[in-house]
């Protein structure tokens, strides 16, 4: 089983990816936690304006077996949401780095440096 | 993991590189390749299941079908030879010690096959009443090892292996049969909705048609696939719509429980019993039912809650059972479920959601 790390990308222990462009982060799942959970059919995410919390929820992501929590990396409010995996949720099996969850404009960013790097990710998964 | 048991295609399984969890005590495979992949073998093609955690109970001599009969709710004795029939297994107040598939292999032999989960408490209720009867009572749980081989091109691949009983062998027949396997026992049943065979053997002959269907390209499917499958076809689960607490009335089962039977253990408490809940199929067009969901009426009061629920791999999209109060049961019949923080309104389904192509 393939279980791709992008090095442009950071992460958290719950397996998701964070891509950080200023103060904007992109939040997805990673190829580890897609393959874990099997055929994703189900992608609940929030209305944008949402304020997060580092480490609280923010939607559910749905296989045909199992519901698991996503968890926020970061403080912040959603400033966009990816609409696409409403109708095409298998997207997140597909192409887990393209298909990113939700956008989040970062308030506190101190919360950046908390995030893992590739290598730090990669022992994660090893564990 | 090291108190889990395992069954004798362990190896096999992850060989094939299953996720394996545990199941009843059992490290069983949960997924090869997708459960909808799966699914989808089972519903077009063919898949084949290891349930060799489920148990096998013999009763053999003169009274075998008089104490099986009285044992069961349904309608054991009237069933024809080398016939399988399904039932709950009662307490006498009524409630539900397991479900089962009793095959009546002779006029003086059954085998009882049960939930994994209840072998030991099963046992231990057959045990209680079988001396009142001039027959034998034996669990070889362990002796035996089962593939539940589901789907249309089932027959096709038992004749191919020289395995197939013959014409007459229609849905619901049950024999032992001999072949280059060894001993096996053959049932016509299954837990899909779909054609198939539930064949029992040695660990031994049992290996050897596991390997001989994985040649012949026959899918394996894991134990989340046949959820989906029995919940698409409204089949109840042990301790999930049957528990302890409650009845075969309670849960759909009322075809399982036969009042006209002179005697049966139960019956008494049954006749006079009034149901306390209704059995629901509900889907959702967004959203996925899950075990545990409340079940509201229009005005979002509870009246229930969701005992199984799945995302259907053949409908695409979530389906659930539950029991809803009896006495709350909504005449105009307009369900929610709360799915987390929304209720969503649910279409009510008063056949099974995929109707299955069992003969």
């Amino acid at each position: 089983m393939a279980n791709e790390i992008p090095k442009n990308l950071k992460y958290t222990k719950d397996h998701e990816w964070a891509l950080i462009e200023g103060d904007t982060v992109t939040v997805g799942i990673t190829d580890f936690a897609q393959s874990q959970l099997g055929d994703i059919v189900f992608v609940e995410l929030p209305e944008v304006g949402s304020e997060l919390e580092a480490g609280g929820t923010f939607g559910v992501v749905e296989s045909i077996k199992s519901v698991s929590d996503l968890y926020s990396p970061i403080t912040g409010e959603v400033i966009d949401t990816n609409k696409d995996l409403e109708g095409e949720p298998e997207k997140c099996n597909e192409t887990p780095y393209e298909s990113w969850l939700i956008k989040i404009k970062c308030t506190q960013t101190a919360d950046l440096e908390q995030l893992l790097s590739p290598e730090g990710y990669e022992k994660v998964c090893e564990e | 993991m090291s108190d889990l048991l395992e069954t004798s295609l362990s190896s096999r399984h992850q060989d094939l590189g299953a996720k394996m969890a545990p199941f009843a005590g059992f490290n069983m495979p949960l997924q090869y390749s997708s459960v909808k992949e799966e699914s989808k073998a089972v519903r077009e093609s063919v898949g084949v299941f290891d349930v060799s955690h489920m148990g096998e109970f013999f009763v053999e001599g003169e009274d075998a079908i008089k104490f099986v009969d009285y044992m069961l709710t349904n309608d054991f004795a009237s069933a024809e030879l080398q016939k399988a029939v399904y039932s709950p297994l009662c307490r006498e107040d009524g409630t539900i010690i397991d479900d089962l598939i009793a095959y009546k292999l002779g006029d003086k032999k059954v085998l009882i096959c049960v939930n994994a989960a209840n072998i030991a408490k099963d046992y231990t209720w057959f045990e209680k009443h079988v001396g009142d009867f001039n027959c034998k009572l034996t669990n070889q749980s362990d002796d035996f090892s089962l593939l539940a081989l589901q789907g249309p091109k089932s027959e096709e691949i038992l004749k191919n292996l020289e395995v197939f009983p013959g014409q007459e062998f229609v849905y619901y027949s049950a024999c032992e049969h001999s072949c280059s396997y060894g001993d096996l026992i053959l049932a016509r049943t299954g837990y899909t909705g779909e054609d198939g065979f539930e064949i029992f053997g040695s660990h031994e002959s049992i290996q050897k048609l596991w390997d001989d269907l994985m040649k012949a390209g026959v899918v394996p499917c894991g134990l989340a696939a046949r959820d989906v499958l029995r919940l698409e076809v409204g089949y109840p689960l042990y301790g999930h719509e049957l528990s302890d607490d409650w009845t075969p009335l309670d849960a759909g089962l009322k075809w399982t429980v036969k009042m006209t039977k002179p005697e049966f253990l139960g019956k008494k408490f049954l006749e006079g019993y009034k149901p306390r809940y209704r059995l629901v199929k509900l889907s959702l067009d967004k959203g996925i039912p899950r075990e545990g969901y409340e079940i509201l009426n229009e005005q979002e009061e509870k009246i229930g809650w969701i005992s199984s629920g799945t995302m259907s791999v053949a409908l695409s999209k979530g389906i659930g059972i539950g029991l809803v109060e009896k006495d709350k049961f909504p005449e105009n019949k307009v369900f929610k479920i709360k799915v987390r923080a929304n209720a969503f309104a649910a279409n009510y389904h008063a056949k099974a959601f995929v109707a299955g192509g069992h003969k």
